[in-house]
């Protein structure tokens, strides 16, 4: 994460994606996969060939591709459909444009209820006997059952969650990297899916994406760097009012 | 000439002159400010060449000059609600944190009886101007017990005049040691955990002896909290050294 400065000198926090050896897998149409639109399978970073079953290779030797190490699916009307095979790059996205970012959070393992749930829990004194972090009643008398999904200690985090709304800051087309405004789920250097944002604030934002993506032999040229139009560029001096 | 005993005196040759070379000197003192060396973690070093490219072009606009903790600083800020626009502080540099483009310093005057502390990042756009007003180190890294020591050694005056240093001189330590308010302090400045040589402690022999219950002899000796920077440094400054 690192910190960026707009012209007017508000400071906002930034994480870098790496978008990493990305290709379309497949194309499912309608029919095949029974929902509402098509899907296209895209895979993210290289891994070994060595360690899954033939089976499940057949995918990326359908492909063409090195074997990738998460397959996703993308719900895409039939206008964006992309051949598959090909590659993804960051340039897919432009600054100003808003995303949304799943990926799964970081582990804590088993946890009381206090860390998971932000119960408030007893006082440390005042003769509480063996009861400090503990969740108390957990339901009333005339229900005579526990509800389910009541919250109690277990497993947590390691789940898939996602930050919805971020604002795409600039992209960085000779390593790949978008800086999306804000913090994302999970830890450093984990597998993250980026996709437009579903929210309804920003269903307009989109001004003149690449459609229905940016392939890096057509003829648009783009600078290595792309920023948004307020970012304050260090090539600029320093900010007076 | 004729010595005490009555022979004659052996040849003495004349003493051979010493050449300093100054250019030499020069190449040889290199600083390297502390925010380029990147922490010891899991984050990929693509993430810190990245960054570094951006410090170096910040650099390239805006002069930021070398200091040390401990030296006297003049920070010029553009705020929208002075008069001209431009507020100006002058201090001493007590602490300089962070690594990367938030890397932070704060700086401590004392203004009319009053302690103030202002923390300014490195690489804000908003800061117009950074002169260095004296520059020296002092016997720490981190000089936050000034704000128990007696008001005297924190008070600059805020026109100070800026104090000549020549570039290729070895940077002066002052080796001044602190008399503190008495106590209780911010943070008990005695234990061995701070480390800290430029107070002049008071403080009965009992009192310090208890003070070094505390202390961790085996921290120095554990292989695990070792980070080298050598290499790293020297491969930071001919990047950065390149860039600018």
């Amino acid at each position: 994460m690192m910190p960026i400065w707009t012209k007017s000198g508000k400071k906002h926090a930034v994480t870098l994606l790496k978008v990493q050896d990305c290709h379309v897998l497949r194309y499912i149409s309608k029919e095949e996969s029974g929902g509402k639109t098509s899907k296209l399978l895209v895979g993210g970073k290289n891994a070994s060939p060595f360690f899954k079953s033939e089976s499940a290779m057949e995918i990326f030797k359908e492909a063409g591709v090195p074997r990738k190490q998460k397959v996703t699916t993308f719900n895409v009307t039939d206008d964006a459909i992309i051949k598959p095979g090909t590659p993804l790059y960051a340039a897919h996205f432009r600054p100003g444009q808003f995303v949304d970012v799943t990926a799964k959070t970081i582990g804590k393992g088993f946890q009381g209820v206090m860390k998971r749930w932000g119960f408030k829990g007893q006082p440390a004194s005042h003769g509480q006997t063996k009861t400090h972090r503990r969740p108390g009643a957990i339901s009333t008398n005339k229900a005579a059952k526990v509800y389910r999904g009541k919250k109690m200690p277990g497993k947590m985090g390691n789940i898939y969650r996602t930050s919805f709304g971020l604002k795409v800051w600039r992209i960085n087309t000779k390593h790949d990297i978008i800086y999306v405004n804000g913090s994302v789920p999970g830890h450093t250097n984990c597998l993250v899916k980026v996709k437009d944002s579903k929210l309804p604030t920003y269903k307009d934002c989109n001004k003149n994406p690449p459609f229905p993506t940016y392939f890096a032999d057509g003829d648009e040229k783009l600078p290595e760097d792309l920023y948004d139009e307020e970012i304050f560029q260090f090539t600029d001096p320093s900010v007076t009012y | 000439r004729v010595s005490s005993d009555g022979k004659p005196e052996k040849f003495q040759p004349p003493p051979k002159p010493v050449i300093i070379d100054k250019q030499k000197q020069r190449e040889e003192r290199r600083f390297l400010s502390p925010e380029f060396i990147p922490p010891r973690g899991r984050t990929d070093p693509l993430k810190f060449y990245i960054e570094r490219k951006d410090m170096i072009q910040r650099r390239k606009v805006f002069n930021i000059p070398e200091f040390y903790v401990g030296s006297v600083l003049a920070v010029t800020t553009a705020d929208p609600y002075a008069n001209e626009k431009a507020s100006r502080f002058v201090g001493i540099c007590i602490q300089r944190g962070g690594k990367g483009l938030g890397a932070t310093f704060v700086l401590r005057n004392v203004i009319e009886d009053q302690g103030v502390e202002m923390c300014y990042e490195l690489y804000n756009p908003r800061i117009q101007a950074i002169e260095v007003l004296k520059l020296e180190k002092r016997l720490d890294d981190n000089l936050m017990y000034l704000q128990d020591a007696l008001p005297e050694y924190s008070t600059f005056d805020v026109n100070m005049k800026p104090v000549s240093h020549l570039s290729h001189e070895e940077v002066p330590v002052n080796k001044l040691q602190v008399r503190m308010k008495p106590k209780p302090w911010s943070k008990r400045w005695e234990r061995p955990k701070y480390n800290i040589k430029g107070i002049k402690f008071d403080l009965p022999e009992k009192k310090m002896k208890e003070a070094q219950k505390w202390s961790q002899p085996w921290l120095e000796f554990d292989m695990l909290r070792e980070y080298d920077t050598s290499k790293i440094e020297d491969k930071i400054w001919k990047e950065v050294s390149e860039g600018l």
